[in-house]
């Protein structure tokens, strides 16, 4: 037995070896019933697009987390908000980006309190948590109907499974949207930012709530004559969540709104900052505002 | 024999800390899944999803675009098998309606085929 000491180490390795590679090849055919989260980046776009659409004709705002959470970003608002800007620099819908941007800034509002439906659906095995979201938040009241929506001829087999059940007269929902409530933004602080270190005509805005958190996600409408363009706060991360800026353009005077509510402001232009030698520079304005 | 019992052991002990390793450790982590790979009830819920969109914008092209993530499959063969799965799972009945809502706009939107030399 002493004589074959030396194999002791490689049984061990090929033992482990053996091990990992079958852990691995279980694991892909677990990957069948895949869950949200292993799905590819661009499907996820799909799945978040998807629930924001959802979400502005529902506005259940319990429901659409717990769908988040099965997607297991980090940081979902800030995944939202990155989708929204991604999606407006792609000339993608405005209208899907706006969801996006709506569903972002309605969760950041709302905080960190409301219960995680879902939290348990990205571990497999502990039942359905995806399947117990929608019967989990009832947000629609229903009432009966007697009219049933005839169906056309069945083109399946599979589809035929299901026509009895679709031709059967069913309690049909009532919707009871509950409106987020929100309070305009208002203007609390306008200020020249002169700075020879400063993009010439950067315009930048912060966005607060009420709690004076930064605010990612919040639509912001800057037009001029003869255009307009919409972007959103939370684009630069780094600088804050409420932030975002735009490039004042020589000449050209702005109006600006903050999201769809908001009074615009106007008469915005670059401001011209004096130097140390009487020169006239331009220099950036610096635009907060805040919710009441 | 008995001199190879020790190599055997061994075999196994590494076995076991390379499924151990596999899913406790490091666990092995599949991604860029496919949609069609969902498991059924995160398919029903993305359909119920589409659902609710529909419900208020009554857009079917939308929505017929948004169920071809799952691939070739019909719409309606999509939205039936989500009912079933619906149904199964135990969704509210409100939810279920939005599902069936959706399958009936699909089927309604399927081309029905016309056998060839019949006449519209």
């Amino acid at each position: 037995m002493s004589r074959l000491w030396w194999l002791w180490l490689p049984a061990l390795v090929a033992g482990f070896v053996l091990g990992r590679s079958s852990a691995w090849m279980l694991s892909s055919i677990r990957h069948v019933d895949a869950a949200p989260n292993a799905l590819r980046a661009d499907f996820k776009d799909q799945f978040r697009a998807a629930l924001a659409s959802s979400y502005s004709a529902t506005h259940n705002l319990d429901r659409a987390r717990a769908r988040l959470v099965l997607l297991g970003d980090p940081d979902p608002v800030a995944a939202l908000s990155a989708q929204a800007q991604r999606m407006l620099a792609a000339g993608r819908s405005f209208q899907l980006a706006r969801d996006l941007a709506v569903l972002a800034a309605d969760l950041h509002q709302a905080g960190p309190g409301l219960p995680l439906v879902a939290a348990a659906a990205t571990s497999s095995g502990a039942g359905s948590a995806a399947a117990q979201l929608p019967s989990a938040t009832p947000a629609i009241s229903s009432t009966p109907s007697v009219a049933a929506a005839p169906l056309l001829e069945s083109p399946t087999a599979q589809v035929a499974s299901t026509q009895l059940d679709l031709n059967t007269p069913t309690a049909r929902p009532t919707r009871t949207p509950i409106e987020t409530p929100r309070a305009p933004f208002q203007l609390v602080g306008q200020d020249n930012e002169c700075s020879t270190s400063l993009t010439e005509g950067l315009l930048q805005i912060v966005v607060f709530d009420n709690h004076r958190q930064q605010m990612p996600g919040v639509d912001i409408t800057i037009a001029w004559d003869g255009g307009e363009q919409h972007f959103f706060t939370g684009l630069k991360p780094e600088i804050g969540n409420g932030y975002a800026d735009y490039i004042m353009e020589r000449g050209v005077t702005y109006s600006l709104r903050v999201a769809q509510t908001g009074t615009p402001i106007s008469g915005l232009t670059r401001p011209s900052c004096p130097d140390s030698t009487a020169q006239a520079y331009t220099g950036g304005l610096k635009l907060t505002f805040q919710q009441p | 024999m008995l001199r190879g019992l020790p190599l055997l052991l061994l075999f196994i002990i590494g076995i076991a800390l390379g499924l151990i390793y596999s899913w406790a450790v490091n666990p092995v982590n599949l991604v860029d899944a496919a949609p069609a790979s969902l498991r059924a009830d995160y398919r029903a819920d993305y359909v119920l999803m589409i659902a609710e969109s529909f419900h208020a914008n009554h857009d079917a092209g939308l929505a017929r675009q948004e169920l071809a993530i799952f691939g070739v499959q019909a719409p309606a063969t999509i939205c039936a098998s989500a009912l079933e799965t619906a149904i199964q799972v135990g969704y509210s009945q409100a939810d279920r309606s939005l599902i069936q809502e959706l399958a009936r706009a699909m089927q309604a939107d399927s081309p029905i085929a016309t056998p060839a030399g019949a006449r519209p």
